[in-house]
C-alpha cells in the first residue's frame, strides 16, 4: 500500500467517525479532531489546528469544512486530494444519516425520545464545547493581549449584534498591529 | 399556499435550482442567518409550510451533522426525493470548500510573512472568544438544573484532563443526560 493511499485511508476513516459523533451541529468533536489530526497522525501542528479553526469560523458555512484543510496539509504532494478525502469523510455520513431519517420520518416525527435524546446529550456537548475552548487556546498566542482580546470578542458577542466574521476581523486587525 | 394551511406545494422546483438555492445561502450568510435565508426561501417561495420547515430544522439539530448542511438535505428530499437532497447536499457544501481552500491555499503562501502571522495569531484569539461566548451562553441554558451543571462540568474536565475519547464521552456523559431527561420527563407525565 503506497503512502498516499494509506493516508487518504485515515483521513477518511478519522473523519467519517467524527461526521457520526457530530452531535449538536458538530461543536462537540473538536477535542477529539485534535487529538486524532495533531497527536496521532502529526497531520498539522497545535498551531495550524487552531488557524484552520480560526478560517472556519472566518467563511461562509460550516465551521467543520476546515477538516479539509486538515487533509489539504495531510498530503502534501495531493492537497486537493486530501482536502477532497477530508470533506467526503467529515460531510457524507452525517448527511446520509440525515437522508435516512427523513424517509423513516413516520416512525421519527412523533417519537417520544427526539426531544429526550435532544435535551439529554445538550449537557455532555456543552462539556465538549468547554474543552474544544481549551483545545483551541493551545494553538493560539497567549499572554495579555491575546487573553484581553478574546475577553472582549466574548462579551461583544454576548452584548452586541455583531457578527462572527467581523469580529475576527477586527481581532486579525488588531493582532497586525500587536501580535507580529 | 393553500389557504387552509394544508401543506401544498405550489412549485417543484428542478434540482438545479434546489443546488442554486442553497449554493447562494450558503456561500453569502454566517451562522444563525442561514437559518433564516433557508427558511424565507422554503416557505416564501412555497416549497414547504412553515410547520414542515421547524420539523426539519428539529430533526436537523438532533441528528449530527452541521444543522444547516442537515436542513438543506431536509429541504431537498421534501420537494425532490433523494435527488434532491443529493442536490442540496452539493450546493450546501461545495461553495464553503472552495471558499476555504482558496483561503487555505493563501495561508500556505503567505503565512511566513509577519504581518500576515500577525494577522492570524489575532483572527485565532478572536475566534477562541466566539468560542467562549459559544459555550457561556450554552452553559447559561443549563442553570436551571444542577445535575446537567454538573453533568457539564465533569464533561469538561474529564476531557479536557484525561483526554477521554469522543464516543465514550457520547455514551457515558450522553447516556446520563438521556436518562435524567427521561426520568424528568417522565415525572412531568405522572404529574
Amino acid at each position: 500500500m503506497n503512502a498516499t493511499f494509506h493516508t487518504a485511508l485515515h483521513l477518511l476513516w478519522t473523519f467519517s467517525q467524527l461526521s457520526v459523533l457530530g452531535f449538536g451541529g458538530g461543536k462537540g468533536i473538536i477535542p477529539q479532531m485534535h487529538r486524532d489530526a495533531v497527536q496521532t497522525y502529526h497531520w498539522v501542528t497545535s498551531a495550524q489546528f487552531t488557524q484552520f479553526y480560526t478560517i472556519g469560523k472566518l467563511v461562509p458555512g460550516p465551521t467543520t469544512i476546515f477538516a479539509a484543510l486538515i487533509g489539504y496539509a495531510a498530503m502534501p504532494k495531493t492537497p486537493l486530494l486530501g482536502a477532497a478525502v477530508a470533506t467526503v469523510g467529515m460531510f457524507v455520513p452525517s448527511s446520509a444519516i440525515m437522508m435516512g431519517a427523513d424517509m423513516a420520518w413516520d416512525r421519527f416525527a412523533n417519537s417520544p425520545w427526539r426531544p429526550i435524546l435532544a435535551r439529554g446529550l445538550a449537557p455532555a456537548i456543552v462539556g465538549l464545547v468547554w474543552a474544544s475552548v481549551l483545545t483551541i487556546a493551545r494553538g493560539a498566542p497567549a499572554g495579555v493581549l491575546p487573553y484581553a482580546i478574546t475577553g472582549v470578542v466574548a462579551l461583544l458577542t454576548l452584548r452586541t449584534k455583531l457578527g462572527a466574521p467581523v469580529l475576527i476581523v477586527l481581532s486579525g486587525i488588531v493582532g497586525i498591529i500587536a501580535l507580529r | 399556499m393553500s389557504a387552509s394551511g394544508a401543506p401544498v406545494l405550489a412549485v417543484r422546483p428542478s434540482l438545479w435550482n434546489v443546488a442554486l438555492v442553497f449554493a447562494t445561502i450558503s456561500s453569502t450568510s454566517f451562522g444563525g442567518g442561514q437559518k433564516a435565508s433557508i427558511r424565507q426561501q422554503v416557505v416564501k417561495q412555497g416549497w414547504m409550510d412553515a410547520d414542515a420547515f421547524l420539523e426539519g430544522l428539529e430533526l436537523a439539530q438532533v441528528l449530527p451533522g452541521p444543522n444547516i448542511l442537515n436542513l438543506a438535505i431536509f429541504c431537498g428530499q421534501r420537494v425532490r426525493g433523494i435527488p434532491g437532497a443529493i442536490a442540496a447536499f452539493f450546493g450546501a457544501s461545495l461553495p464553503p470548500l472552495a471558499i476555504v481552500l482558496i483561503a487555505g491555499a493563501l495561508y500556505f503562501k503567505y503565512s511566513d510573512n509577519p504581518f500576515v502571522r500577525g494577522g492570524l495569531r489575532g483572527c485565532a484569539v478572536g475566534a477562541l472568544g466566539l468560542t467562549v461566548a459559544n459555550a457561556l451562553e450554552l452553559s447559561w441554558d443549563e442553570r436551571g438544573d444542577w445535575i446537567r451543571l454538573l453533568l457539564l462540568a465533569i464533561t469538561a474536565v474529564v476531557v479536557s484532563l484525561f483526554k477521554m475519547p469522543l464516543l465514550l464521552v457520547l455514551v457515558v456523559f450522553g447516556g446520563i443526560g438521556v436518562l435524567h431527561e427521561y426520568l424528568r420527563a417522565r415525572r412531568q407525565a405522572a404529574i
